[in-house]
């Protein structure tokens, strides 16, 4: 790492997956807690399980869909409410969550996310000798 | 009052040292300007759901065709009707969170083009997105007539 990048961390990061997308818009989502895990709902209309991408990488867990349905040649827009973008978005956590238990599951639009919490944060008993 | 005094970042404070344990002296700057560039750009995300759903028109030759955005509804839960000019559609949508359950409707009502085939009118939905055809009426297509020039 340059000197120039210790100093301003943002160099060194990687671009955002924006520039290769194109415009790109947030899906809506919420995120729920549990006991045991966290579950993150993301509402993707319109894509499949095969144009979706769930990627972890240094304590964020990033999403991007593609929009499969593309408007047929003789059809005229009269009116839009929808954006033709794909959804991109960025969720970060902590060390809180167990990284290699992250489940995801798409189901008609709707992807689920289950961030289990990591079991050396849960509380436990020490025995006393 | 408050007062507040600046200081210059000399070489010292600049040069990467263990202090920081590989934290760089700018990392609260840095994270205090992407929280202003997620402020003000959060607004480009998709509006917040309330009971309704972003729909959109087309047409082509012979038909006209709604598609709304109705992620994660059960195919039985989404009711399509036409009363004279309009369609209304209605959708429910019950989410499991562990032991909770939650239920939101959604409905929303539009005008469509007079000259449609109310009868035939049909339904998909698919990905969590709902595509209305409503075919046009035969006397609303266009007609290729051609004339003969003398």
């Amino acid at each position: 790492m340059s000197l120039v990048q210790s100093i301003v961390p943002f160099l060194a990061r990687r671009p955002a997956p924006a520039a290769e997308l194109g415009a790109t818009v947030k899906p809506q989502h919420t995120l729920r807690e549990a006991p045991d895990a966290w579950t993150l709902t993301v509402y993707l209309p319109g894509v499949t399980k095969e144009n979706l991408e769930v990627t972890t990488e240094a304590g964020a867990l990033s999403i991007v869909g593609h929009r499969v349905w593309q408007q047929p040649k003789d059809w005229t827009a009269l009116y839009r409410e929808t954006s033709s973008a794909n959804f991109a978005a960025t969720f970060e956590y902590d060390l809180s969550v167990d990284e290699e238990k992250i489940r995801a599951e798409l189901k008609d639009g709707v992807l689920q996310v289950t961030l289990p919490k990591a079991a050396a944060l849960q509380p436990r008993r020490i025995a006393v000798q | 009052m408050h007062i507040i005094r600046y200081t210059y970042p000399t070489a010292r404070s600049l040069a990467p040292t263990t202090a920081f344990q590989g934290r760089s002296p700018w990392a609260g700057l840095e994270s205090e300007i992407d929280r202003l560039f997620a402020n003000a750009l959060g607004e480009f995300s998709e509006p917040a759901a309330g009971n309704t759903f972003p729909v959109d028109l087309y047409e082509d030759k012979t038909n006209t065709y709604v598609r709304a955005e109705l992620p994660g509804v059960n195919r039985d839960a989404i009711h399509v009707e036409m009363v004279e000019d309009n369609l209304s559609i209605q959708a429910s949508r019950t989410q499991k969170t562990g032991d909770r359950e939650e239920a939101f409707a959604f409905s929303r009502t539009l005008s469509v083009p007079e000259n449609v085939q109310a009868d035939k009118v049909s339904a998909s939905y698919e990905n969590g997105v709902l595509t209305v055809t409503l075919p046009k009426r035969e006397e609303a297509k266009p007609k290729k007539v051609s004339i003969a020039v003398n």
